[in-house]
């Protein structure tokens, strides 16, 4: 059984369990912690931590995930029937979750300054803030997880993630080695 | 900006400065209103009365509105600190505030209480004299805050018995100016549509006025005026018209050809309509008040999207113009558009300033200042908005106007300009209007992308060039006739704002931590002081018991990235 497979598999009891009697927040909360990780750490790397995540992005990105301005085919059917206030109320119950440290290596010198040159050149704490920690509608990506930063910036830059066209454009100015480095430096801060 | 980064590294390591922000900015989630700590001779808040403020271009004691009085002048009357004694300025207090991060705060003082608000919208009253801390509100942010350039604030108005604030979620809150508790909350606009406030309410006859940030989101800007008392809105002026297409003006302000293709404009708008809905047109600062001819001078922002103007053809009426109104009804009075159709954000933000100069014909008369992100002063006929000249170009400009292209176009100034937010300040018996500008090379990238329903939505990017030099300027600039007076280059790009004093001085900090003293006169610099962090906010002065103070926030700035810190620093003479 692959990855997909699996993480499919535990998705689907997660929904079934939930969509049976999915009354209480921590019910809710269930079907994402299923795949997001019980304690935080996700069960694959290619899924986002989002304990301690901002509360505006994730209502935003469960936003977009639902009007399709944002396409996964694992989380499509967990939105589908989520009202506004469903969503405002799992963007606070997980951002009120202490953030999860995956225990990820620090980047090397060489890497971190190449970093700061691109960081500075486009302005990333413009948005996400000093230390990465990001605010509100913006997402906190320092210490994500390596993996799926680099995938999720790689498809900014394709365009298979749409639902930021600002990053899609900055990214497109990177290559793919830039955006290795800007992810080991981000997961290992 | 390397060398930030550097210390940043260095200095803290970002794990723990991003628990130390991160625990920052968990302590707005904590309930919002007053910690009211009864200082022993802690001053009691002043009934700020409309005569008060009217005065305060004259009041050598207060500093009482954002750029110091309606007309914004920035030129204080206080003059015992001076050219002969500036030397011996030292630190009289330091205050810290709980909020690590990017401070652009104009401290406003009435009668020995000081407010000061900080980044994610904190607000302290301090005694004057001393720092110590009277209240703190905190405001409980809400979870939708949508802003490009940090999560600043650039302070407080005040009014009668309270204190106004507004907030990165969008609201206007009236505090109790003796307790910092929360009289009431109005929701200026919704935050998810990408409206956010980070600049200061303007207090006057009754009313506080409030502009937006957003174009950077595809809003749909404005002016607002709220009943003081109750908050209920009394009136709102659309920066974008429903019918911003104009006259398809192909030159700048300065008679530049702005290289746009009418044809293919005309053609974009018969068949799309007119683009309003979404046009941008945000309001970054307050408006300078004309209470003799009640009108209100404020300039409007960028377009939206910033880089891409294939999507909304057209002048896009009232952006980067200057416009006046009236001020009871909010009616358009007369506008001037420095540029049409921007597609490099070179947009108008620093505050308008009422002030004297000369004329078309020579004649002194009634004049509206504006540093345009361009690098030019312009000086427009109060009465009708036209402009009567403008400065030389104080940082070098390249390749004007080079459209943006896919893979990036190289033209100065970069889109921070020029003069950004920065409130220039005035000596008006000089004739001298000083400015901070920032010299960051960038490209200009374009890329369609369609309205993302309330995201950052730039239509293509800006990228500074990491290999080619910053550097920053501070400028004076003889508004009468256009031309640089002086300019001393600063190591890196300005961003803050600047002070004049009648005792012949200006001052303004730097983002690598030095706050200076400046001869208004040649430029000369008779004081400095290292803050320790970036000094990226507009300083003020005041008396309190026949003693003048000058105070300053020392906190960095989100968007140059200069040093974070959390102080703010007051100065006396002994």
């Amino acid at each position: 059984m692959n990855h997909r497979i699996a993480i499919w598999v535990i998705f689907s009891f997660g929904l079934i369990i939930a969509s049976a009697r999915a009354e209480t927040i921590e019910e809710k909360a269930a079907v994402c912690t299923a795949c997001h990780g019980e304690k935080g750490v996700p069960v694959d790397k290619s899924i986002p931590n989002i304990f301690g995540q901002n509360e505006g992005y994730i209502y935003i990105e469960l936003r977009d995930m639902k009007k399709g301005a944002r396409k996964n085919d694992l989380m499509a059917p967990v939105v589908e029937n989520l009202s506004k206030e469903d969503m405002f109320a799992l963007a606070a119950y997980f951002s009120a979750k202490p953030w999860t440290d995956l225990q990820q290596p620090r980047a090397g010198a060489a890497d971190v300054r190449h970093f700061e040159s691109m960081a500075t050149s486009a302005g990333c704490v413009g948005c996400h803030q000093a230390g990465y920690i990001g605010a509100g509608t913006q997402p906190h990506i320092a210490s994500l997880g390596y993996d799926y930063l680099v995938k999720t910036m790689l498809d900014f830059r394709s365009g298979a993630r749409a639902n930021n066209s600002w990053m899609k454009d900055l990214l497109n100015t990177y290559s793919e080695d830039d955006i290795k480095q800007m992810a080991r430096v981000l997961a290992g801060m | 900006m390397r060398k930030s980064w550097s210390n940043w590294f260095a200095l803290a390591g970002a794990a723990s400065l991003a628990a130390l922000s991160m625990a920052a900015y968990a302590t707005e989630e904590i309930k919002g209103g007053a910690a009211a700590k009864a200082g022993a001779m802690a001053p009691a808040p002043t009934n700020v009365t409309q005569d008060l403020l009217n005065k305060a271009a004259s009041d050598g004691a207060n500093f009482l509105q954002t750029n110091g009085n309606y007309a914004q002048t920035r030129f204080h009357p206080a003059r015992q600190i001076n050219t002969g004694n500036v030397r011996g300025l030292h630190t009289a207090w330091i205050f810290q505030t709980d909020i690590l991060d990017t401070l652009e705060t104009s401290p406003i003082v009435v009668n020995g209480v000081m407010y000061v608000t900080t980044a994610f919208d904190h607000v302290y009253a301090l005694n004057a004299k001393t720092g110590e801390q009277i209240w703190e509100y905190k405001h409980k942010m809400g979870p939708i805050t949508t802003y490009c350039c940090g999560p600043n604030n650039r302070g407080v108005a005040v009014y009668g018995d309270k204190v106004y604030l507004a907030t990165l979620d969008a609201n206007l809150v009236a505090l109790d100016a003796k307790t910092g508790a929360m009289k009431w909350s109005k929701l200026v606009a919704d935050p998810e549509k990408g409206y956010s406030e980070t600049m200061a309410p303007t207090a006057v006859k009754g009313m506080i006025l409030l502009g937006t940030n957003g174009g950077e989101y595809g809003i749909r800007g404005f002016v607002k005026a709220f009943d003081a008392e109750t908050g209920d809105l009394k009136w709102t002026f659309d920066t974008i018209p429903e019918d911003s297409k104009g006259v398809w003006a192909t030159k700048d302000a300065t008679g530049r050809d702005m290289h746009r293709d009418i044809a293919a404009e005309k053609g974009a708008y018969a068949k799309n309509g007119d683009p309003y809905k979404t046009l941008g047109g945000g309001v970054w600062q307050n408006p300078a008040v004309d209470l003799a001819n009640n009108r209100i001078y404020f300039v409007v922002g960028n377009p939206s999207p910033d880089l891409d103007g294939a999507i909304r053809p057209g002048d896009n009426l009232y952006t980067d113009s200057m416009v006046s109104l009236d001020l009871n009804t909010g009616k358009y009075v007369c506008h001037f558009q420095y540029i049409a159709h921007d597609v490099w954000d070179l947009d108008a933000v620093s505050p308008t300033v009422l002030t004297k100069a000369a004329g078309k014909d020579g004649k002194m008369t009634d004049v509206v200042l504006h540093a345009g992100k361009t690098g030019h002063i312009y000086v427009h006929d109060a009465k009708d908005c036209s402009l009567i000249r403008f400065s030389e170009a104080m940082i070098p400009q390249e390749n004007m106007w080079t459209l943006p292209t896919k893979d990036g176009a190289r033209m100065l100034p970069g889109a921070n300009g020029g003069v950004e937010w920065s409130p220039i300040a005035t000596n008006p018996s000089m004739g001298l209007a000083f400015a901070l500008n920032l010299h960051q090379p960038m490209t200009y990238h374009v890329d369609s992308s369609p309205y993302p329903d309330g995201k950052l939505w730039l239509g293509g990017a800006f990228k500074v060039i990491p290999t080619e030099e910053q550097w920053g300027q501070f400028v004076a600039v003889d508004y009468n006739t256009g031309k640089i007076r002086w300019k001393v280059k600063t190591p890196e790009p300005m961003i803050g704002g600047a002070l004049a004093t009648a005792g012949g001085l200006v001052f303004a900090g730097e983002a690598n931590g030095q706050f200076k003293a400046y001869d208004a006169r040649d430029g000369a610099i008779l004081w400095s002081f290292s803050a320790g962090a970036g000094v990226n906010a507009p300083p003020s002065t005041y008396m309190v018991d026949g003693k003048q103070f000058v105070v300053v926030g020392a906190g960095g700035n989100t968007q140059i990235d200069a040093k974070r810190g959390n102080s703010i620093i007051a100065f006396s003479l002994n």
